[in-house]
């Protein structure tokens, strides 16, 4: 089980890794001045918050080989389907996230980085990103806590995280006790996260 | 060079999509003037101030700033050059705009040291130089959400003169105040005023518009109707909007 713990805890700090970066160029795209970007993105979000996680896993761990004019090209192993498949999806949820982030950031701000010379680069990196950062983060820290259970998920491709061995004890012991070690662990993680989070919050507490 | 030209605004166009705001305004400023700008809402002047600030973009006439143009009958200089340009003014907001997330240190000190890149020491100095002009030496490590409205805004007047603008333009800088905050507001913009800081000031504000300025616009429907000094259009203006607007205002 402590194997299976482990391939959680590097599936959340992967996705996390990768998709919030990922969300923040998406946001960018997603309210940048060209159009047909911005729209792509638009429909990107829409089929990845409107599809099940689940669906996505299959497809890209079973459909992808299959792919009409690319058969066999795309065959990814488990885990890096289950990697990609989690960064992808959370970064469209991440990217509407900062999109909402940086919109509550009052107009005033840029007329006056605008007015005081800052450049565009320089106003998102110095002005606005930090100012969406506190925004955003109550947000972020419910969606990283959904993150730690979906990655239960991953155990339809076989691949062995805490819930696949969690159940594979209970048959075969038939305990239930694997189970409540496996909730145990969910809760642990959860746990921190929300006093990660909270610590995050008291700290850009400006106002 | 005292006296000389540092503003040149010729017919002034500006619409946003059929409302036309601006109907050919002009204007000179010269160095040390103190400017005041007053007039009903919806009368241009706060587009005036931002059009010249390079904030909106106007559809025709021409800015000029100590001889450069900003625009030209409506043709706008390369991007390169309106920054040069409008980097020789500044200017102070009706709703302050300072940035919630630094302290009173950083926003002064964040264009000086981030976008012209000037040395840190005299940096420091100058924001211990102004706050201590606008009385609030001991706020520097505060946070604007731990100021009052009043402190805000000589804070944002702190910033501004960071800059070292050759022209300081006021958006409206008392209108969203307590009416008992507007005082140490006005008295730190009559300070720069004594010291021959060039200003052009929009401002519902007539005490200040008639002890602090060398010259008064009274603006409606987007023109400049009069000009003239405080106590010509205080005391015998000319047209009768002005006089209707006078009345209902003092």
């Amino acid at each position: 089980m402590l194997a299976g713990a482990k391939l959680t805890l590097f599936l959340f700090c992967f996705t996390l890794l990768f998709s919030l970066p990922l969300g923040l160029l998406f946001s960018f795209v997603r309210i940048g001045r060209r159009r047909i970007p911005r729209t792509i993105m638009g429909g990107y979000i829409w089929v990845m918050r409107g599809t099940p996680l689940l669906l996505q896993l299959f497809f890209v761990y079973y459909g992808l080989p299959f792919l009409p004019g690319f058969e066999g090209l795309i065959v990814l192993d488990r885990l890096p389907a289950a990697s990609l498949t989690f960064v992808l999806n959370y970064a469209a949820y991440f990217a509407e996230i900062f999109r909402g982030g940086i919109a509550s950031v009052d107009r005033g701000q840029y007329e006056a980085a605008r007015v005081l010379g800052f450049s565009r680069y320089k106003t998102a990196t110095k002005i606005v990103i930090p100012q969406m950062f506190k925004v955003v983060l109550p947000a972020v820290s419910n969606e990283s806590i959904t993150l730690v259970k979906d990655t239960a998920l991953v155990t339809v491709l076989g691949l062995g995280e805490l819930l696949h061995f969690a159940k594979i004890a209970v048959n075969r012991d038939s305990n239930v006790a694997a189970f409540a070690v496996a909730a145990i662990f969910y809760l642990a993680m959860t746990a921190a996260l929300t006093g990660l989070f909270q610590k995050l919050e008291t700290r850009y507490n400006y106002e | 060079m005292k006296n000389s030209e540092m503003l040149r605004v010729e017919g002034l166009q500006k619409s946003f999509g059929k409302l036309e705001v601006l109907k050919g305004v002009s204007l000179t400023v010269r160095k040390g003037d103190v400017i005041a700008v007053i007039g009903p809402s919806g009368s241009g002047k706060s587009t005036l101030l931002r059009s010249v600030v390079n904030l909106e973009k106007v559809s025709g006439g021409s800015i000029r700033v100590e001889g450069e143009y900003l625009v030209e009958d409506g043709r706008y200089a390369t991007e390169k050059d309106q920054r040069r340009i409008a980097a020789k003014m500044s200017m102070v907001f009706q709703h302050f705009n300072l940035f919630p997330h630094m302290t009173v240190r950083d926003n002064l000190t964040c264009a000086p040291l981030i976008v012209k890149k000037e040395d840190p020491e005299q940096v420091f100095q100058r924001c211990r130089d102004l706050l201590r002009m606008v009385g609030l030496v001991e706020k520097i490590g505060s946070y604007p959400s731990q100021l009052s409205g009043g402190q805000k805004q000589r804070v944002a007047i702190a910033r501004a003169m960071m800059m070292r603008p050759e022209i300081l333009l006021f958006d409206e800088p008392t209108s969203s105040l307590d009416p008992e905050l507007t005082g140490e507001v006005l008295a730190v913009m009559k300070d720069l005023a004594g010291k021959h800081m060039t200003m052009v000031v929009v401002t519902h504000e007539m005490g200040f518009a008639r002890e602090a300025a060398d010259e008064v616009l009274f603006m409606d429907e987007g023109i400049i109707l009069e000009q003239g000094t405080p106590k010509e259009i205080f005391r015998t203006p000319k047209h009768e909007r002005t006089r209707a607007f006078i009345e209902k205002v003092l």
